[in-house]
């Protein structure tokens, strides 16, 4: 589904991402780790044209994602507070995301009303403006806008991070759902090595910008994980 | 009452040592708030130009002051000019509220930190307030009164009489200072005050009652007998105190100086659907107008400018000998919101660009939207312009030239220039007076003169060769080519946007 060869980003001469061969297939969870500053945003930000690429390139289904813009219909992304809308309400941002996306308010209310558990009764019906809201109720929304038409691929960046423990455990749920049962690939970015690995059939962990391990996930992964972390952590 | 007054004092004398040390220190915290605030390290050629504003508005203000004497001497004769000016002083009054009220930014101080270390939170709301006193409007009045003032002492006007009446004066503009405040704050103060400025408009407008003549009394009172400043000083204690309270209760997280989060309001704009693809985006912009403070400043700016062509059309000068400055009078009745809106465009969404580009969104319908709103606010503006018949079918027929320019080719002149504006918005703050200098680079002034000055050349060389009328046709043909080119003017004006993507997104993301 994404092919990415030989991408570089340098700012300045200082190389901050370089992967030379990363393939991802169709309805794979995928997951990244890796420290601050390791590449993580840069490389979903690349693949949502948000930045240009020194070298190289990504192809989403196919479609040069720096050239064409027809990724666009059956991509979709969260990666920060800037993808939300702050004056509008919840449901105003939905229905707004809807209608880019060729959906009607009924259909927008038929996927968002599965939601009901993971918004636990704080993003409906709240007469509030999205800016009002708390970083974990926003994040809420916006994880659940991206999940608005049906997309193909999806983008979540730290998905985990500023949500209660139960909405993690939820959210888990829901991102396992995607790709094992829609087929959905799911790029997911994440500090939390526990997290990834539940939900993640791959994983890969980047440091300063490169590829260091490709892992298929199994019961030894957490631990190799961690031991990776906590080593370069002493150096 | 007196009592009160000394006791206040006292109180507040005792405070002020205090907390002098500590107030210091807060100064010096504002003067690294703005020494590092990105406005000031704009580059120098903005500075110099904010400067050179600052002295012509304010040197302006002295000026007239100075000369306003001479003036109401000239023009009424038969009234002495203090009565005059105490006469209609309640509208400056009114007006200077009004401005303040969409202009002045309340003083917010980033109180999180302060609560929790050991300062009195007293020191911290005196402070606060104090601050409000510095402000830029606070200065408007005392620029024109003082010279006002000074050249009445020159004429022999007895001494105590003007400066008690000047300090009166000053005392008032400090209670419109907190009085502003609270209206902002509170609701039922903004539609008390909002009820008695209409309630006194419209008894004047028809005849029922004119207030001029008896507020006009009090402020000659307030010369004539000196020692009535005593109760413009105590009023403006007064809202001191219940600015003070009012901060002091409120003085938590949630309180009175946090911003204030707002119960939704939602209308339904579903009859918007019609306009097909661009409809999302046009139901979005109008609710980024209304619920922002920014943009609801900017419209309101923009309906100001329906009142640009009073200045032209009272003036024969220019009908008669310089029809085609009309023409340039006509573009701003209509294009206010045009104009002052549409050179922000891209910058109105900065807060969420990315995800605009990351949506599946074409470029093209989003700037389609942009212009539709722009060509509907030349329309609204064109309706209310109605009026200007008074001064002539010509007139009206300029205006409707004009506006026919603004739809055709000033729209894409102003998306254009757009393209070349990466200044991110914060959309739920006030522009603060002078230190907004949001779009005001160098590229875009080069891109607001082609606004100005086409429309002028476009009326100009028929007229000169041919006549009035030709000059017109010519003007209002502009704009129809304009509509009749509508897409290729798009599609050029797009690739623009594509080309400068990249750059425009890394703008909108830096930290404020």
């Amino acid at each position: 589904m994404i092919t990415t060869s030989n991408l570089s980003k340098k700012y300045n001469g200082v190389s901050v991402l370089h992967i030379e061969n990363l393939d991802i297939p169709k309805g794979q969870s995928f997951g990244l780790v890796g420290n601050n500053g390791a590449g993580k945003t840069t490389y979903f930000s690349l693949l949502l044209d948000l930045i240009q690429p020194t070298t190289g390139h990504i192809k989403n289904n196919n479609v040069l994602v720096h050239e064409s813009e027809d990724w666009k219909p059956f991509t979709s992304s969260f990666i920060d507070e800037s993808f939300l809308i702050g004056y509008l309400t919840a449901e105003e941002y939905f229905y707004f995301i809807g209608e880019l996306r060729g959906q009607n308010k009924a259909d927008v209310d038929a996927l968002v009303s599965q939601f009901e558990d993971f918004f636990h009764g704080e993003i409906l019906g709240q007469k509030k403006y999205l800016r009002d809201l708390s970083k974990g109720n926003q994040k809420k929304a916006g994880i659940v806008g991206a999940l608005i038409g049906n997309p193909e691929v999806i983008i979540l960046d730290e998905p985990f991070a500023n949500l209660d423990p139960t909405t993690q455990i939820r959210l888990k749920g829901i991102i396992k759902n995607l790709a094992q049962k829609q087929g959905v690939t799911v790029l997911v970015s994440s500090h939390d090595l526990m997290h990834v690995t539940d939900v993640c059939e791959r994983i890969v962990v980047l440091e300063k910008g490169e590829i260091i391990k490709d892992l298929a996930t199994n019961e030894a992964t957490l631990k190799e994980l961690e031991a990776h972390f906590a080593g370069s952590e002493v150096i | 009452m007196v009592l009160f007054v000394t006791k206040s004092v006292l109180i507040l004398l005792t405070l002020v040592i205090q907390s002098k040390i500590m107030i210091k220190r807060f100064l010096g915290l504002e003067w690294k708030q703005f020494r590092r605030a990105s406005y000031f390290q704009k580059g120098i050629a903005i500075k110099i130009l904010l400067l050179l504003a600052v002295l012509y508005f304010g040197g302006m203000a002295i000026i007239l002051g100075g000369v306003m004497f001479f003036g109401l001497k000239k023009l009424f004769p038969d009234i002495d000019p203090i009565v005059m000016v105490n006469n209609y002083l309640i509208y400056w009054i009114l007006f200077e509220l009004m401005i303040r009220y969409f202009m002045q930014q309340l003083p917010v101080m980033n109180i999180k930190p302060l609560m929790i270390i050991p300062i009195k939170r007293n020191t911290v709301i005196h402070y606060l307030l104090g601050k409000t006193m510095l402000s830029f409007f606070n200065f408007i009045s005392p620029l024109l009164l003082l010279p006002f003032s000074i050249v009445l002492l020159f004429q022999g006007y007895p001494v105590a009489n003007v400066i008690l009446w000047f300090f009166a004066l000053m005392c008032i503009t400090m209670s419109i200072n907190f009085l502003n405040f609270l209206i902002n704050k509170s609701n039922t103060v903004f539609y008390g005050i909002a009820f008695v400025v209409i309630a006194i408009v419209a008894l004047r407008y028809f005849n029922i009652f004119d207030i001029t003549e008896p507020v006009g009394e009090i402020f000659n009172g307030l010369y004539n007998q000196p020692y009535l400043a005593i109760i413009p000083l105590l009023i403006a204690f007064g809202l001191y105190k219940v600015n003070f309270d009012f901060i002091r209760r409120g003085f938590y997280l949630d309180g009175a100086i946090s911003k204030k989060i707002k119960e939704v309001n939602a209308t339904d704009l579903s009859w918007i659907d019609r306009f097909g693809s661009v409809a999302p985006f046009l139901k979005n912009d109008i609710k980024m107008i209304t619920r922002n403070a920014r943009p609801k400043q900017v419209v309101l700016m923009s309906f100001f400018f329906l009142f640009y062509g009073l200045f032209f059309f009272t003036q024969k000068v220019y009908i008669e000998e310089m029809p085609y400055l009309l023409g340039f009078a006509s573009i701003f009745i209509t294009g206010g919101f045009l104009l002052s809106f549409g050179q922000l465009v891209p910058s109105w969404d900065s807060e969420y660009y990315k995800l605009l580009m990351s949506q599946n969104i074409p470029y093209r319908q989003y700037l389609e939207s942009k212009w539709y709103l722009m060509v509907f606010a030349v329309i609204v503006a064109f309706i209310l312009s109605t009026p200007y018949l008074y001064f002539g079918v010509d007139i009206y027929l300029i205006i409707a030239a004009g506006a026919l320019f603004n739809i055709g080719l000033n729209t894409f002149i102003t998306l254009f220039g757009g393209a070349l504006n990466r200044v991110p918005i914060e959309l739920d703050t006030k522009a603060k007076a002078f230190s907004n200098t949001n779009g005001f680079n160098p590229t875009q002034l080069l891109i607001a003169l082609p606004k100005m000055i086409l429309p002028i050349i476009i009326f100009f060389i028929p007229y000169h060769f041919i006549s009035f009328n030709a000059g017109l046709i010519a003007l209002a043909l502009s704009g129809v080519i304009g509509i009749v080119f509508k897409n290729f003017f798009l599609n050029k004006i797009e690739q623009v946007y594509q080309k400068g993507k990249y750059k425009t997104i890394a703008a909108f993301s830096e930290k404020k």
